[in-house]
Formats: C-alpha cells, structure tokens, sequence
C-alpha cells in the first residue's frame, strides 16, 4: 500500500529519476563537477581508476549520477554503463587545446553507440575559469556538435571550481527529461 | 533450410543471469541487494556468476554495509577471472579505505589484499599505506597483514614502496592487537624470502614481551613464534625472556601453551644452569598433562608433540606416566600415539606399572592396537635390561593365552630380544616352538625359522622343525626364502649330520636352479661356494658374532629432531617432518640464483599461492571476528597445490620480447633445465654455423628448441625457419626469433609450434625435415627426428575401470608387442615419474612370477589413445612393452618414444 501511494505521488508532482553518466576524457573535472552537485563544495580529487556514483535530487528530478573515469584504459568500460541511459553529461576540459581532438573522437564514438541512442546529450565546457579556455561556440566548433542528428543537446559554460554553469545545464537537462525527451 | 528457421535460435525465455542481471541494475536499493544475495548464493553453490561482473561491482558503492561486504565477497571470487574489468573497483577501494567507519576502512584493505590481480595491484598502495598509519587500530592490523599478502604478489614493489619499514614501524605501535599482526606479517613475509628482513633487536624484544601479555590469544601465538626464532645473546638473557613468558603455559589455549613450550625448549637450550633448567621442566609438565584432557583430535596434536618434547627432554614428564595410559575409550589414534609415548618415558622405576597396562592392552579387541602393545613390550625389554626379564614373563604368559597374532607379534619381539642378549633367555624356546604351526605371517615365520637356525645346537629337533618350513619352501615370500636359506646352512654347519645334509642339497637347489629372484639366488650361490670350498671359512662367515641391537626405532635423528621441536605446535611437529618435505613454497632466488635478470621479473609475478593466499581464503569477511587471521589457516597452508612454476612462459616472453638478455652466452643456454641439445647441423657441414634442437613439451605447448653456435668469422643475422611437411603437421608458430649472432658466441630459443598444419600423407614416420637460413649463408637442410612423447597429452590419464574396458574393446589385432633387451629398470619410482612428467601415466602394477608388470596410458593429439603395458625383472636387462591403441600404425613410433622415456 505504501509504496503504492509513493509511486502516484511521485507521478503527481513529477518525481522521475534519471540516470545519468558523466562523460570526458581524463583531468576533465567530471568528479569536481560530481561532487560540486551533490555536497555543493570542491572536494579535492584523485584520478578515478573505476566510477563514482551518487544520488542528485534537482528540480523534483532524482538524478542518479554515475561518474566514469575518463583514463585511456578505463574508457573501453564506458560501455557497461550504457543501458538504461537517459542522459549524457560529457565534460570538457576547455583549456586542453591540445586534446580536443580525441574528446571529439570519444564524444562521436559515443553517440553512435546503439544503446545511447534515446539519451540526451549535455555538453560542459568546463574550466571557463583558467586562462586561456576556449568557450562555448569555440567548443561547439571543436566537437563538430552541429553534426548531431535526432537528438536533444544543449552546451554550458561551466566552472565547477566557481559552481557557475553547472545548475544552469542541470535545469536544462531536467526540463528536458520531463518534457519527455528521456 | 529456409531463412525463417532462423526463429529456433532465439528464445523469449530468459535465462538466470538475465534476469540477475536486470535485477541488479533496478532502482530499488532492496531489490538489488536481495539481487546480490542471489548471485553470492549461486556463487557459493558453484554456479558461475562471473559474467555479472560489472552490474556486481556497480552495486559496490552503498551505505549499507550487508551489501558492501557481499560485494566485497563476489570480488575477492572473481577478480581473478575478470581482470580486466576489476579495475572498475579501484575506486571504491579508495574511496572506502577513507570512509568515516574503521569497519569499512578496514574491509577495504583486507579485501584489496584478498584481490590478486596484477593490473590493479599497484593502485592500492596509497590506500594501503594511508591505512598503515590510521588512526584506528583495528585498521592498522589489517592493514599490516594486507602487507603480507602483497608481499606475496608482488615483493618487489612492497620494498620500493617501503612498507616493510611501516611493518617495522608497527611493532614499536602501542596497540598490542596490532604489534602481534605486525609480527605475524613479517614472519610469514620472512618465510618467503631469502634475505633477513625480519631479525629481533633487543629493542623489539622488549616491545614484543610487552605486547605478550596484552593481546589476544592467537596474537600470543604469533608473538610466541617469532620469539622462538629469537637467538638470545646469553643464558642470561634467555632466562629473563623465558622468565616473561612462562605464565603463558597457564592460558587456556593449547595454541598459546604449546607455542610458549616451543619458545621455552629452544632458550633452554642456551641456559647452562642445572637449577633454572630443572625448575622450567618442572613448570612445563602440568600444562602438558592439561592438554590431554581435552577433545581426542587435540589430545592427539599435543601427544605427537609431547613424543618429539620427550625425545629431547624425557625428565618434563618423566613422573607423568600415568596420564598416558590408555583410557578403554580413547580412539585408536589416540591410543596408538600414548603407547609410544609410555614406551619413551618407561624406566626401571615405573615398568612394572607399564608392563600391567601394556599386558592388559595385548588382550583388548583392536587387533592392530593390540600387536603395538606386544611390541611395546618387547621394546622395554631391549631397552631396560634389568627389566627384561619381567618383560619376557609377561610375552611367555600372553603366548599361552595362543591368540594367533598376539603369538606371532611375540615372536618376532622374541627375536629382536634374543640379538640383544645373546646367551640369556634361551630357555623359553621349546615354548615358542610350541606354536609353530600356528605361524602363518611372514615376517613372524622369519623371526621362528631365524631363532631355530640361530640355536639349532640347543634345539633337538630343529632339523624336523626346519624341514616342515622346507616343504612349502617355493610358495613362500622372499624374505622367509632368504631366512630359510641361512637357518639351513646354520644347521647344517653345526650339525653336519645326514640330514641336514640332505635338507641343503634341497634348499640350495630350490633357492637357485627354481627361483628367478636374484637376491635369494645370489646369496645361495654365495653359501653353496663357501661350503664346498672352505667349510671352516663358511663357519666364521654364517655364524659370527653378531653386534648388540639396541632399541632404536621410532627414534628421530637428531638434527630432524631439532628442527621439528623449532615447529612445534604447527603441522610439521604433527606429521613429524620438516616443514618443506610437504609445502610446496618457492622462493624464486633460491631455485635459480643464476639468472636474477629473470627472477626479479618473473619470479615475483608468478610466485604461487600459498600462506597469504589460504589465510585471505579463510579470513574473509566478516571484520568482527576476532582480530587476527585464523591460526590454522595462517599458520600453516595446506599442502599448496601449485607447483613450482616452469620459468618457460615468461623466459620465451623474454625471449621473443628481443631485449638484450635474449642473447645468451655460450656457457648459459636458453632453456636452463635438461641436457644438451643433440647436434643436427656441426659446424663442419654448415659452414661454421652449428645447430642443435630438439622438439620439447613444456605446460603442454610443443617448442622446438634450439640453439645456434656462430663459429664463422662474420655475425649473422636474419634467421628464418621452414619446416617440411610431416605426418604431424608439425609447423612453427610464429617466425623464428634470434638476434644478430656475433662470431663465437650463441643464442637459444624455444619455437612455439603447432601440430596438423602441413600434413604428409602416407605411412606415419618419425623424420622432420627443417630448413634454416640467414642473410650471410645458404640455406641449410638438416633431419631431426620426431619424438612421439612430446604429444602426450595431459588429459592422457585414465581410470583403472576405463582402461579395462578400452583394453576389451580394441580387438587383439590392435595389439602390438616389442622387446627391448638393453634397456634396465633400476629405480622403478624415478621411472614412473619420469614417465608422468611426459604424460605417460602409471596406472597400476601387479607381479607375475617374479616380472613387474606396469600398466600405463597416454593420448596423443586427436585423442588416440594407447594403452602400455610394460614388464620387466627390474634390476636386470629386457624390458617388454605391449601396446593396444586404435591406431596401431604409430605403434613403431611409440616404441621409439617409449624406448628413448626407459633410456635416460
């Protein structure tokens, strides 16, 4: 009886639970970010060798965030993460020019994957607060988003350092869920 | 078949794992902890549950702490079988080693441990040295025996990373729970390895004296052990160490009290005064008489100890016969041990007491029981001379009782009595031949006919008694032949009368023309020579003095001796051999100190499981338990089931991996075991350039081994390898790895080879034809020979019942027979595992006449069997191998195969 009446309720008031991966290569700030969303502090961080997994209520939403770690030989594992996916939040390290190429690489290789197909996609392009950070149309440009076809996408400016963009991304994200499009 | 068949390879049915596996993944905490419950239930059951990995580990990062141990649990199964994927754990590895909770801290750096995987190894260093220095002790103690455990996988890295100075720095630590797990880690750590890391300073002496008296029970264990090994400066020392200790013997752990007695035996021996050493073995013997008291199995470990103690100090219980008579329901073991133990500690003031109980043992109902007891008095006798008699008194009485084998047992005691006092008791005989037909044992049949001969002058009728033995004389076993054979020639050179005469023209016929056993032969031949050419000689030859036996059976060396009494309390001083005779540990260096190149690589990464391994098995999770690893597990592994790793698989990576160390020098060929490779191109016909090889079988992967020797004046280079088709199909696996050869010097190399890859047709023959070349010369052709034996598979071994019924159903045709005349068998065990370690497996062995006969299987590739039966006379010429096999055109290279296993 009970966890029938939790369930009408949670319909009522729009209380879903999504699950979500965060994305990126290595050094992105994918744990910073984690932690920024769920505790609302900057906890110092080492190189996840594995996953992070946390619970973010946001905007009636119950996020369950899982944080992937972004090493070249973790990245291959990325896959078991994938069914079940509502949405992706692929982390950019704005300032590492030099390795936009292969972020592009993974992003593209990742959507095409056939069980992500139904995810929606939201872009951090994180670190705006180093010098030298591309911004958001720069990325844009750099990860060739334009190409993406039949899928809701959305980039942010964010420095999880500072906390900025972060919510901004995750109202559009929870918007987006709700509206149907997980 | 039409394209809608296609719809019986897909079900709706989903399987277990499926469904698991969906469960798993739910958004339900309950769900998927029930979900987790279920897959650790299957896990236990032997289902595999590997493929979950993933949706296992993904589960792993919870509050709930039921469910984080079973995950924990799943890991420490599985890592090993997904080691690619266990890196996805490292992280809440990490994570939990810095949880809030010590419980969890805790579980994480024992489970990590638990985890030997190589690839996540060295990620869980910085968890682990944070927790060497935590705040929390339980912490602290688990993390020193997770050191050990690392120490185990990889050594080299527990020293870069400087953890056996943390170890060492945790004996000064004020917990005493975590100084005993300290030690424990670094005896075990010590144990490994060849170079002294763990070596007592007076200052750790003291730390761990302290720490004694304040831990648990099985951490005084610990300490205790590591405090045996300690070599005190001097007597004086020792007695202030034993002084600390000796309340020890009053714990109500037997563990604790025979740790303490090991600890105490091996200071005494440096204490000199008489007085210290009378009053410890005074303290000593009521701890020891407590454990007796208790369940059969540890009153059996305590007498097995007790009978090493008395070994070396037979006053601890010398007043304390009494406790080791036999109780009416003590089980046999018990029973069997005690009676050798009152055998030990009888003495001229206590036998009479002795001999009562061992009088009333003789009449008791276990048979094998009762014999020991007969021969424990038979023991006394020989070895309390003034008790002798009374011995002998008692054997006469318990032959009258005329119970078969209480006689024969008698008898044979009677014997051994009879070489100690010569002269002495020889009146009883005319009782003992009273039962002589009763005899019917061999070695009690011996004993008789060796007491007639021995005393045939004082025997009237010992030529009717000896000639009764005669008639059966072919039916019986060697050695009552050889006995018959000395007693007759004894008679016949003290009565030298007409029938003994007559008696050994029979026997000496009988012991050589119809005998085929060389040792009664021989011996004959030796007897008929001395009689028929110097009777006077034969006299001081058969009937010399023989030298005074004493007792000394069941008495142990004493350098074995000391070493058991220094393991005392673990399963050495149980079984009563040194630790080594039944674990298998290596410790790489030690094997092969000649190429450390190598061991420091290989050798730690392939060191086999062994006392870290059984100690995570059984200290698991949960953390509650008492604080330190089970005793038993720790302590003492069971007898390791892996061997000591070939050097093979990681030598050829070397090898292929084309480093400098590829190039070998001459004096160190490439595969360091085994004789040299025959010689299949000299120098002579390759123009400077040498060959040897050989086709070799190492974990079951054919290598063709070979060696190149450049004796030309130019370095060559490029070596390439063909093999002609052959009936196997023998081809190389890869191409042909060597470096530049420069003038004079050499290089090896194992070829891993394939079989059935280019076929000949036609009748199977043994030739190999191979075909080298290198940039400077012509190609060269040389022949090799294909040895069947290395295609023996290890899947060769057959079952008694199954190699019957294969026998049966091949068809006599199928049997194929060879002699081979040169070939002896001198050492049938060095034989038959020289044949097992081919694969060729023994499967039993029976006597026909005075032939051996072996049965053995092997299968070579395609699962052809062959069946072998091999007969000899061993010590002499002329081995017959009999084979059935389904494909018996191969027969002649079996023969070959066989012949070449028999030669070396």
């Amino acid at each position: 009886m009970g966890i029938l009446f939790t369930k009408m309720f949670s319909s009522l008031f729009g209380n879903k639970e999504a699950r979500i991966l965060v994305l990126g290569l290595d050094n992105a700030g994918k744990t910073t970010i984690l932690y920024r969303l769920q505790m609302g502090e900057v906890v110092s961080t080492i190189p996840t060798i594995g996953f992070n997994v946390e619970t973010v209520q946001y905007n009636n939403i119950k996020f369950q965030v899982w944080d992937l770690g972004g090493q070249t030989s973790i990245r291959p594992y990325w896959r078991c993460y994938f069914p079940n996916t509502q949405a992706i939040i692929y982390v950019i390290d704005s300032s590492d020019t030099d390795r936009l190429v292969i972020a592009k690489e993974e992003f593209h290789a990742i959507l095409e994957e056939e069980e992500l197909k139904g995810a929606v996609v939201l872009i951090f392009a994180n670190k705006q607060d180093l010098p030298g950070a591309l911004d958001d149309a720069a990325i844009t440009e750099a990860l060739e988003l334009h190409k993406i076809k039949n899928r809701q996408w959305s980039i942010f400016k964010t420095s999880a350092i500072k906390g900025e963009g972060l919510f901004e991304g995750l109202d559009w994200l929870s918007n987006t869920l709700k509206s149907g499009g997980g | 078949m039409s394209g809608h068949d296609s719809k019986y390879f897909s079900t709706t049915k989903k399987g277990e794992i499926p469904e698991l596996k969906e469960e798993l993944n739910s958004q339900y905490k309950d769900k998927r902890k029930d979900a987790v419950k279920k897959v650790i239930a299957a896990m236990t059951v032997g289902k595999d549950v590997s493929s979950l990995f993933t949706d296992v580990v993904n589960c792993m990062q919870t509050e709930n702490l039921e469910l984080k141990k079973l995950v924990y649990l799943y890991l420490i199964n599985y890592a090993k079988s997904q080691p690619d994927l266990a890196i996805l754990a490292v992280n809440t590895f990490v994570k939990d080693s810095q949880d809030p909770n010590p419980l969890i801290r805790a579980l994480a750096v024992r489970t990590m441990g638990c985890i030997r995987v190589d690839k996540i190894t060295e990620y869980l260093c910085d968890p682990l040295q944070r927790c060497l220095k935590d705040d929390d002790p339980y912490v602290r103690k688990t993390a020193a025996i997770c050191v050990a455990k690392l120490y185990d996988i990889n050594a080299e890295l527990v020293e870069d990373r400087g953890f056996l100075e943390s170890l060492k720095d945790l004996i000064s630590d004020n917990n005493p729970m975590v100084v005993a797990n300290a030690v424990a880690a670094l005896a075990e750590i010590q144990e490994n390895s060849n170079r002294p890391i763990f070596e007592m300073t007076s200052h750790t002496l003291s730390k761990l004296l302290t720490a004694l008296n304040e831990c648990t029970e099985w951490g005084q264990v610990f300490i205790l052990d590591a405090l045996s090994r300690y070599k005190a400066a001097d007597a004086r020392e020792a007695e202030n160490i034993v002084e600390r200790v000796t309340p020890r013997l009053q714990h109500a752990n037997c563990a604790v009290v025979l740790s303490a007695v090991k600890m105490i035996l091996q200071q005494m021996e440096l204490i000199t005064s008489t007085d210290v050493v009378r009053n410890l073995c005074k303290k000593m013997a009521p701890p020891l008489v407590t454990l007796l008291s208790a369940e059969p199995e540890i009153q059996y470990v305590a007498l097995r100890n007790i009978n090493l103690i008395v070994q070396r100090r037979p006053t601890i219980l010398a007043h304390e016969i009494k406790v080791f008579f036999c109780k009416y329901n003590d089980p046999i073991y018990v029973k069997m041990e005690k009676l050798e133990i009152m055998i030990k500690l009888a003495s001229d003031r206590n036998i009479d007491q002795v001999l009562l109980e061992f009088k009333e043992y003789a009449t008791e109902v276990d048979v094998d029981f009762v014999r020991k007891a007969v021969r424990a008095i038979g023991r006394c006798a020989i070895k309390l001379e003034r008790a002798a008699e009374r011995c002998i008194t008692v054997l006469l009485e318990l032959i009258k009782i005329k119970v078969n084998y209480v006689v024969q047992e008698a008898i044979i005691v009677i014997k051994d009595i009879f070489r100690r006092y010569p002269n002495t008791y020889e009146s009883i005989i005319a009782t003992l031949c009273e039962s002589l037909d009763t005899l019917d044992e061999p070695e009690a049949k011996a004993s008789m006919i060796w007491i007639i001969g021995e005393y045939a002058e004082r025997i009237d009728n010992a030529d009717e008694l000896l000639e009764s033995f005669l008639e059966s004389f072919p039916e019986e076993p060697a050695h009552v032949q050889l006995q018959l054979l000395t007693a007759t020639v004894k008679l016949f050179l003290k009565k030298p009368t007409e029938g003994p005469q007559q008696m050994i023209q029979v026997v000496l016929n009988n012991a050589t023309v119809e005998t085929d056993n060389p040792d009664l032969r021989d011996r004959a031949y030796i007897y008929w020579r001395l009689l028929s050419t110097d009777p006077e000689a034969a006299k001081d030859v058969v009937l010399a003095e023989k030298p005074v036996i004493s007792d000394d059976s069941n008495l142990l060396d004493s350098s074995l001796l000391d070493e058991l009494l220094a393991n005392i309390a673990t399963l050495s001083s149980v079984y009563h051999k040194p630790p080594e005779a039944f674990v298998t540990r290596v410790k790489t260096s030690a094997l092969r100190p000649e190429d450390e190149d190598y061991g420091s690589e290989t050798g730690n990464s392939e060191s086999p499981a062994h006392l870290a391994d059984s100690a995570a098995a059984g200290a698991s999770p949960p953390p509650t338990s008492s604080g330190s690893v089970p005793y038993a597990a720790a302590r003492q592994p069971a007898p390791a089931p892996v061997s000591p790793a070939a050097p093979v698989p990681d030598l050829l990576g070397d090898l292929i991996g084309l480093d400098n160390s590829a190039i070998v020098p001459v004096d160190q060929p490439a595969a360091p075991t085994g004789p040299p490779l025959p010689i299949l191109l000299p120098a002579s016909t390759g123009q400077g350039l040498q060959i040897s090889a050989q086709l070799t079988s190492r974990d079951g992967q054919i290598f063709y081994s070979l060696l190149f020797e450049n004796n030309t004046q130019v370095p060559l280079d490029g070596f390439m390898i063909q093999f002609n088709k052959n009936t196997f199909g023998l081809a190389a696996a890869g191409p042909l790895q060597v470096p530049q050869i420069q003038p004079g010097t050499s290089a090896g190399t194992l070829l891993p080879m394939v079989t059935f890859q280019n076929m000949s047709q036609g009748p199977p023959t043994s030739l190999l034809q191979v075909a080298v070349k290198n940039n400077q010369q012509p190609v060269w052709y040389f022949n090799d020979k294909i040895s069947l034996h290395v295609f023996f598979s290890e899947d060769g071994r057959m079952e008694r019942a199954n190699f019957l019924e294969t026998w049966r159903s091949l068809p006599d045709s199928n049997e194929i027979t060879k002699d081979f005349p040169g070939i002896v068998v001198n050492n049938v065990e060095a034989t038959l595992d020289r044949l097992a370690a081919t694969n060729m497996f023994f499967i039993a062995k029976r006597k026909h006449a005075n032939q051996d006969v072996f049965y053995f299987s092997a299968k070579i590739p395609r699962g052809i069997p062959f069946l072998i039966e091999l007969t000899t006379v061993v010590n002499t010429p002329g081995v017959k191998c009999a084979i059935k096999t389904p494909s018996p055109e191969s027969a002649p290279l079996f023969f070959e195969a066989v012949e070449t296993l028999l030669k070396d």
